[in-house]
């Protein structure tokens, strides 16, 4: 199978969710979700964020918060019966205490400076509005008409302000008593004081005003027995709003304040108050706070005079700031683009329905390992393989995928089913019981262990054990190329047959899960049949602590899990399982192919997946992590290497990782099969220096690559001559990419020095 | 007609030599092309078997650059 380049003039798009598959999968994130406290608050002061500021000690900014929520905020800070603090998830926790809000709220109020400048010119608006009687509830509803630059007249008993203030909030202590009058006198509010509330005022008055409010006692007066809609709070009979009955508390009252505003906004616009009301009051949060590393608290004790800054910094610094980030904790892909995952789905969404311009979120969506970590550390198993999985298949399906992304690993599994395949029953049988099936991987990079692995195998199981050297297809389903997985699919499926589908012997953890799903026969890793064969003589044991790093393969398989940790105990290992072992394992780099999309994202992977001190040995039974984590520095050993006493290769490069999969099959074919397997042979001596083999792995180039230019110069006599350095410099296509090497030439052969390529085309106009 | 602009322009000033031919490089119209995708340049070019040459650093440099915003469209 070829891959041929796209075109980026190919206009297809297909959806890749409905919009309610994609609402469905978003709604699974909770990071957006507010905190406990913030939820409780029917005012909706965003209680997490103010704790926060107090914290910083900014009272200032944590003053202003307050402020902008409510026209009263000591009435708020003395009186409001505080759900926040019962919400608090501190108070859940054994001995520990919720935050104490309310006091925060007085210290904030006390030590914040006040706003300066009457802020922006905001011009009247032409609805007129009358508030009726005192009580809390007017009180508020007045001052929040005035705010929203309704002309208002608040028609009282009262004498003055302080009075008035008296009676509507009785708790306020005498200085606090002040300072809300103070505020109410500095409000652009018209105050009729010593009015007489009658009825016959309130006919007099109605007509010249928009927008009506009254008090409780005074909707007895003017309409007696009435109750005003829940939901708007308006009496329809008399056009005015008022509390219904049964109503108590300061904060019920500000909220209800909160409310009859909306609903004056809505009428004053000629609009059914009922509707388009957006979300109020208190909300359930769905959020999920992780409360195993937080420590029970009491409060900071507050005395008469309120909490000092220190005090109140102290109070504040108790909050956790209740977030979830469960999978961020995990996943370093998530943390590279600092992105939870619902955001990160929309975004890759959108990215499916762009039909010119920019995909933005291709290199996101090729970075994730698709190992299913995030599906295990979410509370409610957001699954970004899925996703990320199904993005890269729309990708392909319409065109708009960079084949320069996957083409190297997907040449790399062609290689491995093809020029490296192998299928053969052991010698004298014609179907075999088992097949021993390494991986890809196993093969290259560890094709010693192979060899004796294989022999073990047929020297003890009885029946006869087959060999099947190849990818399972992992490669290609990670790139989104369903045509190829398919077609690996089938010539797995009819190689299994062709040995008499037998039960399948896996190495690698990953073929295994892959492996189960295609094919008729059953699987199981090498670990099981070596627990029950017992250990090989070969086996060196160590005897010493280690730590084990789980196969993002072996998710959810607890079988695989415990199978392998029995080896390492079997071969002498002490192993100390931690947070980030078994389902909650990172991935190596390796899945998802993330280490041929992004590099640096495949470090960092690999990098957290190192749980235990560095001198200690990193056991893996993937050869894919063997690989990877090596490459970061760790001492990284399969548990295979030891089972059969033999080391694989040091972090090869891409083309020994080819040479080591022909290796193993000619080695195969010669020793166990007999079969004499010749190598074309070159024609002419290639030596490569040190600097051209450096930039040849960095660049993705193959000494297959380098021969073939070569030879094609060997025909053409095609080159360039670089005068100041001497060098020749040819190029060939080969596929989708023009390869140049820089060499010099002498008698029997050439001297690589330098190679570069690129994917563009180039010809002459 | 309005000539045709060049996205890149190289002279070989004479540092060049063809080696098969044995003349030396000349600059040359030629013409880059990805994913449908076409970009007038001017580069070295063997006057008599038009040998294109593409240096390392247009190479690895914008080319590759180009590629990469090409590649997400």
């Amino acid at each position: 199978m070829d891959f041929t380049e796209r075109s980026t003039r190919a206009y297809r798009t297909k959806q890749l969710y409905t919009k309610e598959e994609l609402e469905r999968r978003e709604a699974l994130c909770v990071h957006e979700q507010p905190a406990f406290c913030s939820a409780a608050c029917p005012l909706k002061l965003d209680a997490r964020e103010f704790a926060r500021l107090c914290a910083e000690g900014d009272f200032t900014a944590a003053r202003a918060m307050l402020e902008r929520i409510t026209p009263f905020p000591i009435i708020l800070a003395c009186g409001c019966g505080a759900p926040c603090s019962s919400s608090c998830r501190l108070g859940e926790l054994p001995g520990g205490e919720g935050l104490n809000f309310p006091a925060l709220e007085r210290a904030a109020m006390r030590l914040g400076a006040p706003k300066t400048g009457r802020g922006m010119l905001k011009f009247k608006k032409k609805k007129t509005a009358a508030v009726f009687g005192s009580e809390l509830f007017t009180l508020v509803t007045a001052a929040e008409l005035a705010r929203k630059s309704y002309p208002t007249v608040f028609y009282v008993r009262e004498k003055d302000a302080r009075e008035l203030m008296l009676n509507c909030a009785p708790f306020l202590s005498g200085g606090d008593l002040d300072a809300e009058a103070d505020r109410l006198n500095g409000m652009d509010l018209e105050i009729r004081y010593s009015a007489g509330l009658t009825p016959e005022l309130f006919s007099a008055e109605r007509g010249k005003y928009d927008l009506l409010c009254v008090s409780r006692e005074y909707l007895q007066l003017v309409s007696p027995g009435e109750e005003p809609d829940p939901v708007t709070l308006l009496c329809p009979s008399i056009g005015a709003l008022a509390r219904c009955g049964g109503e108590s508390g300061v904060l019920a009252a500000l909220y209800d304040a909160r409310r009859a505003g909306v609903s004056a906004d809505r009428l004053a616009q000629g609009m059914d108050p009922a509707t388009m009301r957006g979300e109020e009051g208190a909300v359930e949060s769905r959020l999920y706070t992780d409360l195993s590393s937080a420590a029970p608290s009491r409060r900071e004790p507050e005395s008469a005079e309120g909490y000092g800054p220190e005090e109140a910094k102290a109070e504040a610094a108790r909050c956790i700031q209740c977030e979830c980030v469960e999978c961020l904790k995990g996943c370093a892909y998530l943390r590279h683009f600092n992105k939870f995952p619902r955001i990160l789905t929309r975004e890759i969404y959108n990215n499916a329905g762009i039909i010119m311009g920019d995909h933005m979120m291709n290199r996101a969506l090729n970075s994730c390992a698709l190992c299913g970590q995030c599906t295990v550390t979410c509370p409610n198993g957001y699954d970004m393989t899925e996703i990320c999985l199904s993005a890269r298949e729309n990708m392909v399906a319409t065109g708009k995928m960079s084949l320069a992304v996957h083409e190297f690993a997907l040449y790399d599994q062609i290689f491995s089913n093809g020029e490296a395949f192998l299928c053969r029953p052991q010698p004298g049988y014609e179907k075999c019981r088992y097949v021993f099936f390494p991986g890809c991987q196993t093969a290259a990079i560890a094709p010693e262990v192979v060899m004796r692995a294989y022999s073990d195998l047929c020297s003890r199981l009885d029946g006869g054990v087959a060999l099947l050297l190849g990818c399972c297809g992992a490669i290609s389903r990670w790139a989104g190329r369903t045509e190829l997985t398919t077609e690996t699919d089938e010539l797995l499926r009819s190689s299994l047959e062709g040995l008499g589908n037998p039960e399948i012997i896996a190495g690698c953890p990953t073929c295994s899960v892959t492996l189960r799903n295609i094919s008729l026969s059953p699987v199981r890793g090498i670990w099981d049949v070596l627990l029950k064969t017992g250990l090989p003589e070969t086996a060196s044991y160590a005897g010493t602590c280690a730590s084990l790093h789980d196969s993002c393969g072996a998710r959810g398989d607890e079988h695989t899990q415990q199978a392998v940790r029995e080896l390492a105990r079997r071969l002498g290992f002490e192993l100390a399982d931690g947070e980030w072992s078994g389902d909650r394992s990172p991935c190596c780099g390796y899945g998802g192919l993330v280490s041929y999309a992004n590099p640096p994202v495949a470090s960092e992977l690999a990098r957290s997946c190192l749980n235990g001190p560095p001198e200690q040995p990193q056991l893996v039974y993937c050869m894919a992590c063997r690989d990877r984590l090596a490459r970061e520095g760790a001492r990284s050993v399969h548990l295979l290497e030891l089972v059969y006493g033999v080391s694989a290769s040091e972090t090869p490069g891409i083309s020994e990782k080819r040479r080591n999969r022909l290796y193993l099959k000619q080695s195969l074919l010669r020793g166990i099969w007999g079969e004499d397997v010749k190598n074309e042979p070159l024609g002419f001596r290639l030596d490569i220096t040190d600097e051209a083999r450096a930039l040849m792995e960095q660049r993705m180039v193959l000494d297959t690559d380098v021969q073939r230019v070569m030879k094609a110069y060997l025909e053409s006599g095609e080159a360039v001559l670089e005068n100041d350095s001497g060098l020749l410099v040819t190029r060939a296509r080969i596929g989708n990419v023009t390869f140049w090497v820089k060499f010099t030439e002498d008698a029997d052969g050439y001297t690589v020095h330098r190679v570069y390529s690129h994917r563009m085309t180039i010809e002459t106009r | 007609m309005a000539e045709e602009k060049s996205y890149y322009v190289i002279d070989p000033e004479g540092k060049l030599t063809c080696h098969k031919c044995g003349v030396p490089l000349v600059k040359a119209n030629a013409v880059f092309g990805y994913l449908d995708n076409a970009f007038p340049v001017e580069l070295p070019v063997c006057p008599k078997c038009g040998f294109v040459y593409v240096p390392e650093e247009l190479a690895m440099g914008k080319v590759l650059s180009v590629e990469k915003v090409l590649e997400d469209k």
